[in-house]
């Protein structure tokens, strides 16, 4: 059938959708009356008197009550795009940039597990400065992650201080933008400065931020002083936000998936709420770690087809909402990078990528979100790359069902020399780096590699591979400077209990 | 074993608050003892629940709604226990330590511990190592469990352990701790008495701790 010209519909991309307009309309009037009958507890009295002063209802000092009028304000000056971009490379540009809007995918790691994988002994044991900064340089050298966050906790720099020194190994590692974390609002400044210091100055922060900020009201219902007052100085000074909870059905949210996105929507709608009021315009990025308590275990479950789903199914609603979405994949519940890491990050990444984004973060973690491993690092990284070539979908063109090509090679001949396989081989297949495609011979000659091996070499080759400092020593040491200035004000709460 | 204590027993199993109560009324006014109603009714249907759960064939809302059923006897068993002289199995006290929002693991470690027979009295997350001092001279509790989920907060539990030292309570108590990033090694390394790393070693830590495993 040749291709017709008029009321002729495309479909560019698959497509792939959870919930309909009237199920995310259930779901998200049903958080407003959450906000209104129920409430949430906010344990930060500056965030009180805001929502009070613009017509909240506040009972028992903290229960705050938002009318669904003061939500639908604050939607209507939330900015439906955040613009993230990285740090400047030696030439000056700064190359890495995500447009966090509706049906746009990028992919970025985890942040802060207590332990990893040691790439030269393969022991699990507690991360250190040098594993983020490796970490963060595999990232770096890896076509399909976007943003980075910190696959690993600095654990052999001071306690109280590491969000500095962990945000300087980044900055070591990789030019790509991150998502940090701060243990308050001190921390969130130092890092804010080594951000213009690494810039050149406060006016390239205002041309777009180099980081976002990762916090999370308390599931169920609840936020955190601290937490309130790093939202309230990420809308003072133009950092994005990720106000992202981490609901588990049956534990801290309800057993249902639906009750779940209820409860998770009430939670980040606050955040927007209070951020908008705070200052019109502020930059927010809601979603969450969507998942269930394992009921045999107790774990929170990472790898879990409800995880997938869930995630899918609130993209679904911040697509309606209009607001960027913090979505979740590239993780599992395996202790080691294994088949079940392998199942369970291509389950979650092709559903994440499918749905359409955004901010899909937590490639690299293993093990509940305790473990980062540079080889599912890695092997996510091909998972990607497959799963946006099977985004890219089937054009159907003219250029596309070459009719002339078929009549010309015509029955029982082979297209493998026609003008039409040269136009279009390069393109139209997705190049493997990591799976295997020999024959059984070549791949005996190759040293009979299993999946497992391939990726670990690709991870020693990173790492071991000269490279460049992407800074010069001057700026490392101005860098440095503030973490040593932080650690200085902070010397008599390390209580001297290292961990490492 | 005679029929009510495997009634009882049974009531525990099946987590039924209603029954369970009426059912150790009902065996106390058959005339048995409340230790023997204890031992040879509820916690055999306790330990049962833990086989099961361990088997895979219980889930962790029927064992906490056991666990509910197992306190609720206990409130009409404990006046007599105690009057009898009976040794119970005691006291804990459960906190996420300052600084650490992280919960529900904590919840979970004092429900399976009233499971197992502790009387436990949560003092909630975030909680300072003072309040946990005043908590101890308060309530005289057997255990102090603590949990932490964050590197940053871990240390707390150490300074706590100090507090209890200072204030000269230490050895009245014996301290668990656990939560992910802790592991036995930080234990001991704090002076801690224990480490569990899920709710049901943790309940079943409290017991040794007390000398009742
Ligand atoms: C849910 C969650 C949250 C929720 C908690 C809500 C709540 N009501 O509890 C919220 C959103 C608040 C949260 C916040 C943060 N979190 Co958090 N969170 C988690 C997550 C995903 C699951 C924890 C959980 O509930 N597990 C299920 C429960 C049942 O298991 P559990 O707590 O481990 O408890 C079991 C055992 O450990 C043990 N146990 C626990 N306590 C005790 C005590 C005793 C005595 C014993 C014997 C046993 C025991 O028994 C329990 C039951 O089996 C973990 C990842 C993980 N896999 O652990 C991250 C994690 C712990 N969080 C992390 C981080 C970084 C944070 C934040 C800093 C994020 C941020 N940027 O703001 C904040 C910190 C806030 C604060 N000041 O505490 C990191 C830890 C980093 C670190 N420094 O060590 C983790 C590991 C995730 C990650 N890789 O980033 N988090």
């Amino acid at each position: 059938m040749e291709v017709h010209k008029v009321n002729y519909e495309v479909n560019a991309t698959p497509t792939l959708q959870i919930l309909t307009e009237d199920e995310i309309e259930a779901i998200y009037f049903s958080s407003l009356r959450v906000l209104e009958e129920t409430g949430v507890r906010c344990y930060n009295p500056e965030g009180v008197d805001i929502l009070h002063a613009h017509g909240a209802h506040v009972e028992d000092k903290n229960l705050v009550k938002v009318p669904s009028w003061m939500v639908e304000r604050a939607r209507s000056t939330l900015p439906k795009k955040v613009t993230i971009v990285g740090m400047p490379d030696k030439d000056g540009k700064r190359k890495y940039r995500m447009d966090l809007v509706k049906n746009s995918a990028y992919w970025g790691t985890g942040s802060d597990t207590p332990y990893t994988i040691d790439p030269f002994t393969l022991q699990r044991r507690r991360s250190t400065y040098q594993d983020v900064k490796n970490l963060a340089i595999i990232a770096e050298a890896l076509p399909n992650i976007d943003f980075f966050m910190s696959l690993g906790i600095t654990q052999d720099t001071a306690v109280g201080t590491y969000d500095r020194w962990q945000y300087l190994a980044m900055l070591e590692g990789t030019n790509k933008p991150i998502n940090i974390t701060a243990v308050d609002v001190e921390g969130l400044r130092d890092q804010l400065e080594m951000a213009y210091i690494r810039l050149g100055g406060k006016e390239e922060w205002k041309k777009a931020p180099a980081f976002s900020l990762y916090i999370e009201p308390v599931s169920p219902l609840s936020h955190d002083p601290i937490v309130i007052g790093k939202l309230l100085f990420c809308c003072d000074n133009d950092i994005p936000f990720v106000y992202t909870p981490c609901p588990q059905a049956g534990a801290t949210a309800p057993c249902t998936l639906a009750g779940l996105l209820v409860q998770a929507l009430s939670e980040s709608l606050f955040g927007i709420v209070l951020s908008q009021l705070r200052k019109p315009g502020a930059q927010v990025i809601i979603g969450g770690l969507l998942s269930q308590m394992d009921m045999q275990t107790t774990v929170m479950a990472y790898g879990s087809p409800e995880m997938a789903l869930l995630s899918a199914a609130y993209t679904d609603i911040t697509k309606w909402l209009m607001v960027p979405m913090y979505n979740t994949s590239g993780c599992s519940d395996a202790k080691v990078f294994d088949e079940q890491a392998a199942m369970e990050a291509t389950l979650n990444t092709f559903i994440a990528g499918l749905i359409g984004g955004n901010m899909i973060h937590d490639v690299g973690y293993i093990e509940s979100g305790l473990t980062s491993s540079p080889d599912m690092l890695v092997a996510t990284d091909e998972i990607i790359g497959m799963v946006k070539r099977f985004l890219q979908g089937i054009p159907v063109t003219r250029e596309t069902i070459p009719l002339e090509t078929i009549d010309q090679v015509g029955p029982g001949g082979h297209y493998l020399g026609t003008d039409h396989t040269l136009r279009h081989f390069k393109t139209e297949f997705w190049k493997p780096t990591l799976m295997d495609r020999l024959d059984w011979d070549r791949w005996v000659k190759a040293g009979s590699k299993p999946m497992r091996e391939r990726v670990h070499q690709r991870v020693l080759e990173i790492l071991q591979a000269e490279r460049e400092p992407l800074f010069d020593e001057k700026m490392y040491k101005e860098l440095r400077r503030i973490c040593e200035l932080a650690d200085e004000r902070h010397k008599g709460e390390e209580m001297g209990i290292g961990i490492v | 074993m005679s029929k009510i204590l495997e009634q009882l027993a049974t009531a525990i199993i099946e987590g039924d608050i209603d029954n369970t109560p009426k059912l150790v009324q009902k065996a106390l006014d058959e005339g048995l003892e409340p230790l023997t109603i204890l031992n040879d009714g509820m916690v055999m249907g306790m330990n049962e629940v833990g086989r099961r759960f361990k088997a895979g064939d219980m889930f962790v809302p029927e064992v906490l709604m056991s666990a509910e059923a197992m306190q609720a006897g206990l409130k009409v068993l404990r006046p007599l226990l105690v009057a009898s002289g009976a040794k119970l199995l005691g006291k804990v006290i459960m906190a996420t330590v300052q600084g650490d929002l992280h919960d529900i693991g904590k919840n979970l470690v004092g429900m399976m511990c009233e499971g197992a027979g502790f009387e436990v009295i949560d003092l909630g997350f975030d909680v300072p190592a003072e309040r946990i001092v005043q908590a101890v001279k308060e309530h005289k509790p057997d255990i102090v469990g603590l949990s932490a989920l964050l590197t940053t907060t871990m240390r707390q539990m150490a300074y706590t352990i100090k507090a209890l030292e200072e204030a000269g309570l230490r050895d009245k108590v014996k301290v668990m701790v656990g939560g992910a990033p802790v592991d036995e090694e930080f234990a001991k390394k704090i002076g801690a008495d224990g480490y569990g790393s899920n709710a049901a070693a943790g309940a079943e830590l409290a017991k040794k701790l007390v000398g009742a495993a």
